[in-house]
């Protein structure tokens, strides 16, 4: 049984049935991932409100990342890597089922990295690539650009060069970029996987704005290791530590409840700064 | 004890002294063999020596069959080669795992094809193309020769200049949902494409200065071809011939290996000129 109360696992349909989770946009039900025999994340069990921001926290090593990349099977490209247990998006569609059609699945569930990653191609090409490739018509897609292109405040920089490089661009702008990316396919839930570890103060300052903007519009599963930030702007927070070997989840809940009076030891030494 | 400074200084100055000399002489080689070229070969270049049909085997008269022979040849080398390489070099870098088995005996395969001389690639394209597949002596033969001989090193720079781009391309791509045909169309091959160029141009370096594998393949003809099932003589195997199986054709040798050069540094800047346009225009919106 899993958190949603489906015994079997639906078949992969976005039409199949609604509102499993209640509230929630992703159900986690004893997640495990494994690297050939190295388990590096143990038994998670978790519920990430939708429209909500959960800041993934924990020392480095604990399997934050592996967890995050499981949620929209990028483990599957690694070889070796092996994840059980089940997620599942509110609809009752099984990422981790086998069948599973990943590559709308991972429209759904897009992903931000620590270093930003566009296209070496011009700003333009970044966008046309994804969405025609998920079906937007040519003559929309200027549109959609224009849309998020603004949503991530970059619109008035880089409206007059939209057919040069986008590896042109500073850090900040290509990380906001690849953010406007991810949103232009209209995701349901967008991970961060340290999304501001590689940028200058200033510039991991606008992404956090930016990310705390999207509160309300798309369910936000955040790693960070700046647990201010988390306390910034988290609503939920979910604390990892390595327990017998593997990263397993310690703590989580309300980010207010979850900071200020952490029940697990391991998570309150971590939280006030004494350990990790 | 620390060495004397004026020993450290003289030492510096005398390896710099080295290397200049290296580098002088290196420069030396290059400027004598061009104005040698250009002393023997420039007085006979005019356009009558360029469009015209070889007369005296060679002596007089100019090159144009041969020309249009040795761009056929090639034309039929690269229509074969580039898609050939590329596709092995695609397949080996994104569809096989690194270091399967599968992908070493190909690699290792490859490998070994660029270790061969050229003369027993001419002995093979022979016996196989012209012999065995029946095409006989023709531009077809030669130019399908020189693919076999030059496909490892298009596989190899293209493989290079696969396994050179930014590792986090590929997840970024993944990541929103791209298909492994569209990353590797789309993302990859552009973002490769320089270094491609660069072994394309390396190819028609080879591919136009070769003899050996044309000697028994594109044949000796010098007629003008009218299809690619005729023989035809390349401007290398003409070279040869004229320096070394006729008498007095040193001159006319020198003159044909001006325009082989000149025709060499034509098309390689082709080359790049084109790349450089096709993704100018990739970064535009058409």
């Amino acid at each position: 049984m899993n958190c949603c109360g489906i015994s079997s696992p639906p078949e992969p349909n976005p039409e199949s049935g609604g509102g499993c989770c209640g509230s929630a946009n992703l159900c986690i039900a004893d997640l495990s991932v494994h690297y050939r025999d190295f388990e590096a994340v143990r038994g998670i069990t978790l519920n990430i409100p939708e429209g909500e921001i959960t800041a993934l926290v924990g020392p480095s090593g604990c399997g934050k990342s592996s967890f995050l990349h499981s949620l929209n099977r990028l483990t599957d490209l690694i070889p070796g890597c092996r994840v059980s247990g089940s997620v599942h998006l509110c609809d009752g569609t099984e990422i981790t089922h086998p069948k599973a059609d990943i590559l709308d699945l991972r429209r759904r569930v897009g992903i931000v990295f620590q270093r930003p990653n566009p296209f070496p191609q011009s700003i333009r090409r970044n966008f046309e690539i994804p969405l025609k490739e998920h079906g937007w018509k040519k003559r929309d897609i200027p549109d959609r650009m224009e849309a998020v292109l603004r949503e991530v405040g970059l619109w008035d920089e880089v409206s007059d060069r939209l057919h040069k490089s986008a590896v042109a661009l500073s850090g900040g702008q290509q990380q906001r970029l690849c953010i406007a990316r991810a949103l232009a396919l209209e995701p349901e839930v967008i991970l961060f996987d340290e999304p501001c570890s590689a940028l200058d103060p200033i510039a991991s300052g606008v992404v956090e704005d930016l990310i705390h903007s999207l509160k309300g519009k798309v369910t936000v599963v955040i790693v960070t290791h700046n647990l201010a930030q988390a306390r910034r702007i988290a609503d939920q927070a979910a604390v990892f530590w390595v327990r017998d070997g593997a990263g397993a989840l310690v703590e989580h809940g309300p980010a207010e409840r979850v900071f200020s009076s952490p029940v697990d030891p391991d998570a309150a030494l971590y939280l006030s700064g004494a350990r990790g | 004890m620390p060495r004397d400074r004026s020993t450290s200084t003289w030492l510096d100055r005398g390896f710099g002294l080295i290397g200049a000399l290296a580098a002088v002489i290196s420069l030396l080689l290059f400027v004598w063999l061009i104005r040698d070229l250009v002393r023997l070969g420039l007085p006979r270049l005019s356009w009558g020596f360029l469009t015209g049909e070889v007369e005296d085997a060679g002596r007089s008269g100019g090159i144009g069959p041969l020309l249009v022979s040795t761009l056929w040849i090639l034309a039929c080398c690269l229509a074969v080669v580039i898609p050939l390489g590329i596709g092995c070099a695609l397949w080996l870098s994104e569809f096989v795992r690194r270091g399967s088995p599968v992908a070493r005996l190909v690699t290792g395969g490859v490998d070994l094809l660029s270790s061969i001389p050229s003369i027993v690639f001419g002995l093979f394209g022979m016996v196989f193309f012209a012999q065995t597949l029946k095409m006989g002596f023709s531009i077809l033969s030669g130019g399908l020769t020189l693919a076999c001989m030059i496909l490892p090193l298009l596989v190899r720079t293209t493989l290079t200049a696969l396994e050179s781009l930014p590792a986090d391309l590929r997840p970024a791509s993944a990541a929103l949902g791209l298909t492994k045909t569209t990353t590797t169309v789309k993302i990859l091959l552009p973002a490769a494409l320089p270094g491609i160029v660069v072994g394309i141009t390396l190819g028609i370096g080879r591919a136009l200065s070769e003899t050996a594998a044309l000697l028994f393949t594109s044949g000796y003809s010098t007629r003008l071809p009218e299809s690619v099932s005729d023989s035809g003589r390349a401007l290398s195997v003409h070279i040869y011939d004229l320096a070394l199986n006729v008498a007095n054709g040193g001159p006319m040798a020198s003159s044909s290996a001006l325009v082989l050069l000149v025709l060499i540094f034509v098309l390689n800047s082709a080359a790049v000129a084109l790349s450089e346009h096709w993704l100018r225009r990739r970064h535009s919106f058409s």
